[in-house]
């Protein structure tokens, strides 16, 4: 059983995805901590992904349990925002429909589209798309927010803008987990941090102690080359 | 006489017979299209986002029902519909129903084939957004039809060019009956039969217009449509 302590929002025990023959994750555990901001690692195919999207329930489990908050109470960005081909503001409206309309100018505010809600949303720029997925997810308050490497491609300005609405989120009590390969924002951002490899959990730690020093060699060498 | 003249002069003066003619054909290939895009989008759209059983069964079914001669679509419907058929007692062979009712069996397929490969295209993108949101299954289907209507004006072009220039099945169910049943297409094959060549070719000219008005059509709403999405 897995031990509902009320500071864990979200715990996974022996968590196992298999998929066409081979293991995705293999028996991860983990606890994340209610409030806090979790940084996933791990080289390409490592499973980061999969971790993420097995967690919010966007893949199906071979294995283990999952225990978190409800489905309506957590959301997630993609890397590459998935947006609908109408107006910002219309999709804003189809990802939180029960937003009123004084909200959505906040929130379009925060992000700094206030220009841009009457934008076709695949014109907007890159860094654009993102605030708008990203305000779109934080618009119904969720208490658990996955984050797939939600800057990789943007340039600094945008990466910066993201960041400081991610933190902004953080310090209103929002729990984050997030992949990134931008080890400077790793450290900026993260309190604790997730190491995965081949679809193991290697290592579950402090940030501050997992960039001083790894326990595993091969989290050392991911970090020396990030 | 010139089938270019005598096309046009039976236009302008506004042939009594050639008007009925080219409104019954317009009247029953648009219910023929617009029934085959309510009922094969939403199928389209299913079959797209949801495994079930028989589902390949249909995608099978569809596609073959693709390339299915017309007569042989009018033979079927003609068995069902005959007197003796099972569903003779409607009493609508030989009339605008019937017509209707071949066109509509032979652009569903169409509808529901393009349908889908345009769904499937949006819906791969959309999945993990609609799985993130627990967006139920009828809302799904509307997201996706509302999300391609600039790409289902193209299959709606495709479902009434194939309506409108459909000749074999509607002969059959429809017998080609002056001033009841006769269409563009059963015309010209009449007035080909008959020799008249040049009456034939005005109202091939005339059938000709007909699809471009038509295509012009499309295109404009097309252009306002993503005009709408652009402003949107």
């Amino acid at each position: 059983m897995i031990d509902k302590k009320i500071n864990f929002i979200i715990q996974a025990k022996d968590l196992t995805v298999f998929r066409n023959g081979k293991t995705l994750l293999d028996r991860v555990n983990l606890d994340i901590e209610r409030g806090s901001l979790t940084m996933l690692l791990g080289h390409n195919g490592a499973g980061k992904s999969v971790l993420l999207r097995t967690l919010h329930g966007l893949l199906a489990k071979t294995d283990g349990q999952i225990n978190g908050p409800p489905a309506k109470r957590q959301k997630i960005v993609f890397q590459k925002p998935i947006l609908l081909r109408r107006s910002a503001r219309k999709h804003f409206h189809f990802v939180c429909p029960g937003c009123p309309d004084t909200d959505t100018e906040a929130w379009f505010a925060h992000a700094g589209l206030q220009a841009q809600m009457d934008t076709h949303a695949h014109q907007l720029s890159g860094g654009e798309q993102q605030k708008l997925a990203l305000i779109g997810a934080l618009a119904s308050q969720p208490s658990l927010l996955f984050l797939d490497e939600p800057t990789s491609h943007l340039d600094y300005e945008s990466t910066t803008a993201i960041e400081q609405m991610i933190h902004d989120a953080h310090a209103n009590g929002t729990t984050i987990i997030m992949t990134s390969h931008n080890r400077a924002q790793a450290e900026r951002l993260a309190q604790q941090v997730l190491f995965i490899h081949a679809g193991q959990l290697l290592e579950s730690r402090a940030a501050a102690d997992f960039f001083d020093k790894p326990t595993e060699p091969i989290a050392d060498n991911f970090l020396n080359h990030l | 006489m010139d089938p270019l003249k005598l096309a046009f002069g039976m236009l302008l003066a506004l042939d009594p017979e050639l008007m009925s003619i080219i409104s019954l054909s317009l009247v029953v290939s648009f219910t023929a299209v617009g029934a085959a895009l309510v009922i094969g989008l939403p199928i389209g759209a299913l079959l797209s986002s949801y495994r079930f059983p028989g589902r390949w069964a249909i995608i099978t079914v569809s596609n073959t029902f693709l390339g299915m001669p017309p007569v042989v679509v009018g033979l079927f419907i003609y068995v069902l519909i005959s007197r003796a058929g099972p569903f003779g007692w409607l009493g609508i062979l030989y009339t605008s129903y019937a017509m209707m009712l071949a066109q509509f069996v032979l652009v569903l397929p169409i509808s529901i084939a393009l349908s889908r490969q345009v769904f499937e295209t949006l819906n791969n993108e959309y999945t993990p957004l609609f799985l993130s949101l627990r967006t139920n299954k009828v809302n799904r289907v509307l997201v996706l039809i509302s999300e391609s209507r600039i790409a289902l004006i193209t299959i709606a072009l495709a479902c009434f060019g194939r309506a409108i220039s459909e000749v074999g099945a509607v002969m059959i169910v429809g017998g080609n009956i002056r001033h009841s049943t006769r269409v563009m297409t059963t015309a010209i094959g009449l007035e080909t039969s008959r020799g008249e060549l040049a009456k034939a070719l005005a109202l091939g000219v005339v059938l000709l217009a007909i699809a471009l008005s038509v295509n012009i059509a499309s295109q404009m709403i097309r252009s306002k449509l993503e005009r709408n999405i652009i402003n949107d």
